[in-house]
């Protein structure tokens, strides 16, 4: 019985290999290392003012914005924080196949005001990181994401949590990044190395600054270290308590 | 695109497509031995010495017969290849080719300022080849007579047949140099051809040069040991699932 379940299990972490939590299941790893530097690097990138809506977002699709941005919001919640992690992707929404959960209500919801917030937020396997899924997906989701009762979802949520991580959808594509960009205290910018354009990454830049976003940096995914980088040499014994 | 680039960078590039500069190259080096080897017909080369010179002995050298030997000799290369002697040698050798065809076959050269012409025949066949050189020379000794009333041509050393010929052409060497060459440069374009046209962003360089705004991270791709897919079943009293 035991024997398979735990086959079960391995092949339900083979079928969501595409998001990697990393930063839940190894946190000695080396990656789970750089997503606590990343984590370090949010936290000094404003001195000055604190970040509680940070959004994730990328030129073109597949750069990796939900699987960067629920590994931060993990280790953020490890780092003792009260974080929620918002799917603002409605239109290709992915955060409940990371996390392992149902998308029957989310953010839509949310914002057609048929749902109060409590009956949207899903917990998490962490502790201190709670979830909201985007929902169903809604036929004009800009609007949603443009509306008033957005900015009193937003006002709402930052009474609750410390930290709010929005994944939104790239930048080119749609409008909604631009959207809500103009909402956050921060927006990341998620590259893939060998694979997002010189170019469109520039249009998605201006595109952000066009809309009085407030880029905080860029976050470079997929990149390769060459084996004498010095991030590569972990400072610690990377292998004790494993 | 107006960057300039580093001999770092150029190095840089071919570093990482070293595998495609090796390949290009192994691939020709492969191509020229198959070519060389199966497809080129192997020619070979025999060739006669002819000296010319006055029959009748005569005790007193003058440089004045040699001068009229030397000049007879520009004459003489051009009636070695004349469709007369040619055709001559065809017969006999039963050859089948017109005798245009054999001209290309026969170069013959005065050896520099001597009154030794060499006739040289290249053909896919050893023994045909020093056939034709050997009856070429034949031919032209005994013409010669008729043709100019003279006869002043003695065969020096007539073509041997070798016990294991070797053929001159194709030059599998020089063939596996050139494509070697030429696999090389063409690597190293296709190389800095790719470079040129990947207009991704690659290294933490390219983005901050780039947007100008700070890299708060660098994160590696994730590999499966590292999200450690076996490891969480093992972990069971972590495994929120795992009762």
């Amino acid at each position: 019985m035991v024997n398979k379940i735990s086959r079960k299990k391995k092949r339900q972490a083979k079928r969501f290999v595409g998001r990697k939590l990393v930063t839940q299941s190894n946190s000695k790893s080396s990656v789970s290392e750089q997503f606590r530097t990343l984590r370090t690097n949010i936290n000094f990138s404003m001195p000055d003012q604190e970040l509680k809506t940070i959004l994730f977002t990328s030129a073109a699709q597949g750069e990796g914005k939900s699987t960067i941005s629920a590994n931060t919001a993990i280790v953020f919640a490890q780092a003792g924080k009260k974080v929620l992690l918002i799917d603002a992707d409605m239109r290709k929404p992915t955060t409940h196949y990371t996390f392992n959960r149902m998308n029957a209500t989310g953010l839509s919801n949310l914002l057609t005001r048929n749902w109060e917030i409590k009956d949207v937020i899903q917990k998490t396997d962490i502790e201190g990181l709670d979830l909201i899924t985007s929902g169903p997906i809604p036929p004009n989701p800009a609007e949603l994401l443009g509306s008033k009762t957005m900015d009193h979802v937003l006002e709402q949520l930052t009474g609750m949590y410390d930290l709010l991580l929005f994944d939104a959808p790239p930048v080119l594509n749609v409008t909604d990044a631009q959207i809500l960009s103009h909402r956050c205290d921060g927006t990341i910018i998620v590259l893939h190395a060998r694979k997002t354009e010189k170019d469109s990454v520039v249009k998605a830049k201006e595109a952000l600054l066009s809309s009085q976003a407030n880029i905080i940096g860029t976050v470079l995914n997929n990149f390769e270290r060459q084996k004498d980088h010095y991030y590569n040499q972990y400072y610690g014994n990377v292998e004790a308590g494993t | 695109m107006g960057e300039t680039i580093s001999l770092q960078e150029l190095f840089a590039t071919l570093k990482k497509r070293l595998w495609l500069i090796i390949g290009t190259t192994l691939t020709a080096i492969l191509a020229a031995i198959v070519i060389s080897y199966f497809f080129l017909t192997p020619i070979y080369q025999a060739s006669t010495q002819i000296l010319v010179n006055k029959a009748e002995a005569t005790t007193d050298f003058d440089s004045s017969d040699i001068q009229t030997n030397l000049q007879l000799i520009n004459t003489y290369t051009v009636i070695i290849k004349s469709p007369v002697i040619l055709s001559h040698v065809i017969e006999s050798l039963d050859l089948g080719i017109t005798p245009a065809a054999l001209n290309t076959q026969l170069t013959v050269n005065s050896e520099q300022n001597s009154q030794v012409v060499s006739v040289t025949v290249q053909d896919p066949e050893p023994h045909k080849a020093v056939d034709i050189a050997n009856t070429t020379a034949e031919v032209f000794q005994k013409e010669i007579v008729h043709l100019m009333q003279v006869d002043n041509v003695t065969i020096l050393s007539p073509a041997m047949y070798a016990d294991d010929p070797t053929p001159v052409r194709p030059n599998k060497r020089l063939n596996i140099a050139i494509a070697t060459v030429i696999g090389l440069m063409a690597g190293v374009g296709i190389a800095f051809l790719l470079e040129y046209l990947d207009t991704t962003v690659k290294t933490e360089h390219d983005v901050e040069e780039l947007l100008n705004l700070p890299l708060l991270g660098l994160i590696s791709p994730i590999s499966d040991r590292e999200v450690g897919v076996g490891r969480v079943i093992k972990q069971k009293g972590v495994d929120p699932h795992g009762k």
